[in-house]
């Protein structure tokens, strides 16, 4: 691909030391009557970065991102996009690109009309609006499309032009709006590949908003977990699987069992909890001020699990085996865990021989987890 | 604060016209406490008179007779209307809906003169129904139908039909299917799950259908008058013979802005009396 | 699976009361087209002949000529200035919130119910205390009023339908309100736009009860001019024309139905 493509200064390697703010969120609320959607969001995001907003229904993703196109007014705080300040400006001034949950792409015009839309607003000279308009829908590999209407597309070619649209303008800044809900599984993770290749290419600032952590994992530089209208964690996926720091997203992102563990001593950055008489190593941070003795629930993924003899370790029933090709879940009934259950994932496909339904067997971590103060009840 | 572009262009001309149409109200109103002046269009000072007259039986029988003609009206528009705002609703050809939606539409934008016009025809001494019933030998002299109560009202029954059928439809459409299917699924026979699911569920339609339906019966003027030929008395033909007639333009203002408010106490009236039923369709 | 005899006895039950219910819509009008082509003066069934003598009739009689031409002056008026008033304000109702909207919207929507010869005998009033009783403006200004609540409605329902991200796309992609309006809005608004012009038209050519108050000879409109014949004359030579009513409105309404969806915009079933 030519290199012109790539908006200038946003990620030459000479620049890459540097990096600059892309979008800095300052303290935003946003009210709807009593209810709060977004409680005081602070957030940096460096250029180029493809971030993620992930949390459950509700939690004010969608508001966020909202409030970052202009579509709504913030109660309080204040937003910067590339340095500038963009809380007053209006939506059509504010340079960013949205790829709609439905795409909203425009029905009674074609696809070249829809993707040079934009352009046309700025009026860009027509012979400039072709040009462009070609070079995207080649970039977004829909080269000979330009002349159909958008309901004579499938739903991953009415996404590629909702973001060749969002892109040809630009923009400093790219929103997308679980754009992936709409399509079946199997085009979804194509997509996903395609639309992470591109933003790399162009370098351009990207928010995400899904709450499928999978898809989130899978695409983001960083993450930010929200729930309750207020950002819980942001890190890189890495860090917020294996390092959550904060009990909603150890619980939201990815399996996960809880078991009553007591804390029996710190290490520096380190401490070690008890688990029915097994040991395992946890980050302090997440139990600072507890003494040793003091109760907490330690989160373990289920790979982190294992299963032995009765009288070691938690004791628990097999009450299923679910078999998935390269490992198999095992259902364990534990009375001690959180739900009374506990998911088990054993490498290959020996373990419902060595441990048939109905088998009374210990559970114990075999690498670390991370711990939290029980909740208050 | 919110931005509200054109605001001022999108609402004073509506506002203009709703200005015009309450100082038509207002200058009725006015006109219906002056005195009547004869051979004047000027009314004369400020009086009662033309309520005090309204009391005479003469008058509070059309009133009477009016109201009891909306009424009747208005149920059995209910009762035709709404097998065919059904079968619109619920038909899975698409020819036939658009047939049917059409045929029930088309009379509406005929107007009152054309419909009544062809009333007339079928309802006349020497029209269509008489002609049948003589020429088969049911009856030896025809059946007297125009100028009667019962003419009226079948003539106004498809003057009120067209927007019943919308209301009915436009209320039925929002009633699921599924309801009807899960009904029948837990063991009502069509009819009890017609009766106690789709009914109740319509009822908000129901409500505004004869509502409206009242409302048109009691402004329809050139049925009562064509086929009524002043031997079926209603507000509209006397208001048009008194202000046409006798150029009695304050005793016709008394009487228009009494029908008005009785219309409106009649919608009000209804309103409350089918609230409980409205509320059964609210869910 | 066979459904039980009562059940299809319902069945068959509910086609005829449909059907019964579509004759007798019907009724009048297959009874005024068979006398508008019967040859003679008298109304007779069956006719006893047949001829177009009450369609030539019908068209060189010279009231009902005038009633046309004044007919089409004051609709292409009526209904125009209708749609204007009536699409701003469905904007206003659907987009904004502001002081008096209630209370606006009730008045607008108020000739629904209020009688068209109070709404005729008030503006008939209104004209005579300004001078303006035998003017079109007088007739154009009543229609307007009548007409506007199925303008606002149509307009409305469309409104609704309408995705609001679609203008939000057209702002993120830099179109100002006004630029949006003019490439997005209105021409995805258009069938609703179109259907509540052509309700406007039909219903205003046709109006009768109001008219008949503020019309005067000068401004006379069709149903007028008919509604005099029938006192004066007892021939079919309105049948003849009520049956150019009627197919010209028939055929009015179902390439409105073919290209915007009538029930669509009645609300009578679910946009897709």
């Amino acid at each position: 691909m030519p290199a012109e493509r790539i908006p200038p200064g946003s990620d030459a390697p000479a620049a890459a030391a540097a990096r600059r703010i892309g979008v800095q969120i300052d303290g935003v609320t946003k009210r709807f009557g009593a209810f709060t959607a977004l409680h005081e969001a602070w957030l940096k995001i460096e250029q180029g970065t493809f971030m993620t907003l992930l949390g459950p229904s509700g939690c004010g993703k969608t508001t966020l991102l909202n409030l970052l196109a202009g579509f709504l007014e913030a109660d309080g705080g204040e937003i910067f996009v590339d340095g500038q300040l963009m809380t007053e400006t209006p939506p059509y001034a504010r340079e960013i690109g949205v790829v709609f949950q439905n795409y909203a792409l425009f029905p009674h015009m074609n696809v070249a009309r829809n993707v040079g839309y934009g352009l046309a607003a700025r009026g860009v000279p027509k012979r400039e609006i072709a040009q462009r308009v070609d070079e995207m829908l080649a970039l977004v590999k829909l080269a000979d499309f330009g002349h159909r209407k958008p309901k004579e597309l499938s739903g991953g070619q009415q996404q590629r032009v909702a973001l060749a649209r969002a892109l040809v303008i630009r923009p400093k800044l790219l929103l997308l709006d679980e754009p992936f809900s709409a399509l079946d599984k199997n085009l979804r993770g194509s997509m996903q590949v395609e639309i992470k290749e591109i933003q790399r290419r162009l370098g351009v600032t990207t928010i995400f908003v899904t709450h499928d952590q999978s898809e989130a994992l899978s695409m983001s530089d960083r993450i930010a977990v929200m729930s309750a209208g207020r950002i819980r964690q942001v890190g890189t996926p890495d860090e917020i699987y294996r390092r959550p720091t904060d009990r909603f997203v150890a619980a939201f992102v990815g399996d996960v069992n809880v078991l009553p563990a007591r804390l029996e001593r710190r290490q520096g950055d380190q401490a070690s909890v008890l688990v029915g008489g097994v040991r395992a190593q946890v980050p302090a941070e997440t139990i600072e001020g507890l003494a040793p003795g003091a109760a907490v629930d330690l989160f373990v993924r289920p790979d982190a699990l294992a299963i032995g003899e009765a009288g070691g370790g938690v004791p628990g029933t097999i009450a299923a085996h679910v078999y998935q090709g390269s490992h198999v879940d095992m259902v364990v009934d534990c009375p001690a865990a959180a739900g009374g259950r506990l998911l088990v994932r054993v490498p290959g496909t020996e373990a419902p021989g060595l441990w048939p339904v109905g088998r009374v067997v210990g559970i114990g971590p075999t690498a670390g987890g991370v711990a939290f103060p029980p909740e208050a009840a | 604060m919110k931005t509200r572009p054109f605001l001022a262009l999108f609402v004073s001309p509506a506002a203009l016209a709703a200005l015009a149409l309450v100082a038509a109200l207002a200058a009725i109103l006015q006109f219906a406490f002056r005195a009547f002046v004869p051979g004047s269009m000027e009314p004369g000072g400020l009086t009662l008179a033309n309520f005090a007259a309204l009391l005479r039986p003469l008058y509070a029988d059309v009133f009477l007779q009016t109201v009891a003609i909306c009424l009747m009206t208005a149920l059995a528009t209910l009762i035709v209307a709404y097998p065919l705002a059904y079968a619109i609703v619920r038909s899975r050809s698409i020819a036939l809906k658009s047939f049917l939606l059409i045929t029930a539409l088309t009379p509406m934008f005929l107007g009152e003169v054309v419909r009544t016009y062809s009333w007339i025809i079928v309802l006349g001494n020497s029209g269509f129904i008489n002609s049948i019933l003589l020429a088969i030998g049911v009856v030896n002299r025809p059946v007297q139908l125009m100028f009667t109560t019962f003419g009226v009202v079948v003539a106004l029954v498809h003057v009120t039909l067209p927007v019943m059928v919308i209301m009915l439809a436009a209320a039925l459409s929002h009633v699921d299917l599924d309801y009807e299917k899960a009904a029948t699924s837990l063991g009502a026979g069509p009819v009890r799950a017609f009766l106690t699911v789709t009914l109740p569920l319509s009822m908000p339609g129901i409500v505004a259908g004869v509502t409206t339906a009242f409302a048109w019966t009691f402004s329809a003027f050139a049925t009562p008058q064509m086929i009524g030929g002043g031997r079926v008395p209603m507000v509209s033909t006397l208001i048009y013979q008194l202000g046409f007639s006798s150029f009695n333009f304050p005793f016709a203002a008394a009487l228009s802005v009494t029908g008005l408010a009785l219309t409106v106490a009649v919608l009000a009236l209804a309103k409350a009396a089918l609230a409980p039923l409205e509320r059964l369709g609210a869910h | 699976m066979r459904r039980p005899l009562s059940h299809r006895l319902l069945g068959l039950a509910g086609r005829l009361a449909v059907a019964l219910v579509v004759a007798f819509i019907l009724l009048p009008a297959v009874v005024v087209t068979l006398s508008a082509f019967n040859d003679k003066a008298i109304m007779s069934f069956p006719p006893t002949g047949y001829s177009l003598r009450w369609f030539a009739r019908a068209f060189s009689y010279k009231d009902f000529a005038t009633g046309f031409r004044n007919g089409l002056i004051i609709t292409a008026f009526a209904s125009t200035l209708a749609l204007l008033v009536g699409t701003g304000f469905a904007f206003a109702l659907d987009r904004y919130s502001f002081r008096g909207k209630r209370t606006l919207e009730a008045i607008l929507v108020s000739p629904l119910v209020i009688p068209h010869f109070t709404i005729g005998l008030g503006f008939l009033i209104l004209a005579a205390q300004i001078q303006a009783a035998r003017t079109f403006a007088l007739v154009i200004a009543t229609h307007v009023v009548l007409v506007l609540p199925f303008v606002m409605r149509s307009v409305y329902v469309s409104l609704r339908n309408l995705d609001a991200r679609l203008e939000q796309a057209a702002a993120s992609l830099g179109a100002r309100p006004g630029r949006a309006l003019v490439t997005v809005t209105l021409p995805l608004l258009l069938p609703g736009l179109v259907s509540g012009w052509l309700f406007a038209a039909i219903l205003s050519f046709n109006e009768f009860t109001a008219s008949l108050f503020v019309t005067a000879q000068a401004t006379q409109t069709l149903p007028v001019a008919m509604y005099n014949y029938v006192r004066e004359y007892a021939d079919p030579t309105l049948a003849a024309l009520s049956v150019v009513y009627i197919v010209v409105t028939a055929t009015l309404l179902t390439i409105a139905n073919r290209f915007l969806g009538l029930g669509k915009v009645l609300n009578v079933e679910h946009a897709r």
